[in-house]
């Protein structure tokens, strides 16, 4: 449907009579610059926005601009600038967004420097670190359990061991020492 | 969000709007603003010894009111600019003064080129340009951008390159009257050159000036 010189001259009367703070023609305005909107959205590539979306768009920058309409200029025009700049705005977004995707037909799991994949060689011998633990002096193989297996926090690891939270981080420490050296021979 | 809910929203929140006043009524209150600035930067460095003779020279007189006029008709441009539904000739309205500006200035050049035949020569280093075209265009540039934030951001980089572009010109107006530079090729080289310089940094940097202020009232 398109707006024709009489809805030009009842949508700039109601734009009059919004702009000195009658919100019932406010409402009735806001009502017919939707489909004015959505309609002209529709003809242009947005992206994943729909056009109501950019409706909805309009329909704040209108509320946030409708100071600027001056009564003695077409009411139209003023409407459909804003329009077509909120719709372009719209297809810069989108295609910043597009820009910023990257396709890759397998994801990478990890950062691509070697010290980041030490997965890739396996887990290990769980055997092998279940002996190194137990070799372990007692303090440090307590805190071991209590901080790495059970995954408790410091201050629950020291209530369940009474050793101090000091105690336990210098033990730990030197347990992570011991199992690397032990596990890498 | 909900296009009935958000509609709804807005209207029980509208108050009455301060109408923005025409283009050329807020190039009028810039410029009166503007000049007072102007004026105290001009009385601080002290008005030129020879400003009396320089009022009746015609071709100075042409050239300082050629630049008075890009600036008044950039700022009105620029005003047109941030209200929505304005016909897109009104942005290029400080074309035909430049270009009265310049062309008095191309003049000069020429006419100095004839006289010495090696224009290139004649231009020595003025670094007191740059920085009193600064210093007196910045009390304009802060009102312009205040008063451009009133308008709707339709073309930030425009607007803004526009409204450097009349508060660098108000500036070379004022400069014109405390700085003894009267040489064509170097107004045109350290005056102009300044000028075109600020304008399309300050262009560049339009949308960090000019945004959409957008608040829902529903939250979203």
């Amino acid at each position: 449907m398109m707006v024709g010189d009489q809805g030009e001259e009842e949508l700039a009367a109601l734009m009059r009579a919004a702009q000195v703070g009658d919100k019932v023609a406010y409402l009735a305005l806001l009502k017919r610059i939707e489909p004015i909107a959505i309609r002209m959205a529709r003809r242009r590539w947005l992206g994943s926005q729909t056009p109501e979306d950019v409706a909805q768009d309009v329909l704040l920058s209108v509320h946030s601009v409708r100071h600027t309409y001056d009564p003695g200029r077409a009411f139209l025009p003023w409407v459909r600038t804003i329009i077509h700049n909120r719709m372009v705005d719209a297809q810069r977004r989108e295609i910043r967004r597009s820009e910023n995707i990257v396709f890759v037909e397998e994801p990478p799991e990890t950062f691509s420097k070697d010290h980041t994949n030490w997965l890739d060689v396996g887990p290990g011998d769980p055997e092998e670190l279940t002996r190194a633990i137990a070799d372990l002096p007692p303090g440090q193989r307590q805190a071991i359990e209590l901080l790495k297996l059970k995954e408790l926090s410091l201050k629950e690891a020291a209530a369940a061991s009474g050793m101090s939270v000091g105690a336990l981080k210098v033990a730990v420490h030197r347990a992570m020492n011991s199992l690397r050296t032990a596990l890498s021979k | 969000m909900d296009s009935a809910e958000l509609m709804r929203a807005l209207a029980d929140e509208a108050q009455p709007v301060r109408r923005l006043r025409s283009p050329f009524a807020r190039m009028a209150i810039w410029f009166l603003i503007s000049i007072f600035w102007v004026a105290l930067v001009v009385l601080f460095k002290g008005v030129r010894p020879d400003l009396t003779a320089k009022l009746v020279d015609a071709r100075w007189m042409l050239e300082v009111l050629a630049a008075l006029a890009t600036s008044l008709m950039a700022a009105t441009a620029a005003f047109c600019t941030v209200v929505p539904g304005r016909p897109k000739w009104e942005h290029a309205m400080p074309l035909l003064p430049a270009s009265v500006w310049l062309g008095v200035l191309a003049v000069g050049c020429y006419q100095a080129w004839r006289q010495s035949g090696d224009l290139v020569a004649q231009i020595t280093p003025d670094w007191a340009c740059f920085p009193g075209i600064v210093m007196t265009g910045i009390g304009p540039a802060i009102v312009m951008v205040a008063m451009l934030r009133r308008g709707a951001p339709l073309s930030p980089r425009l607007s803004i390159a526009l409204g450097a572009l009349a508060a660098a010109a108000l500036a070379e107006v004022g400069l014109r009257l405390f700085h003894q530079q009267d040489a064509s090729i170097m107004v045109l080289v350290w005056q102009g050159g300044t000028v075109c310089l600020l304008s399309a940094v300050a262009g560049l940097s339009g949308r960090s000036f000019l945004r959409w202020k957008l608040k829902s009232p529903i939250g979203i």
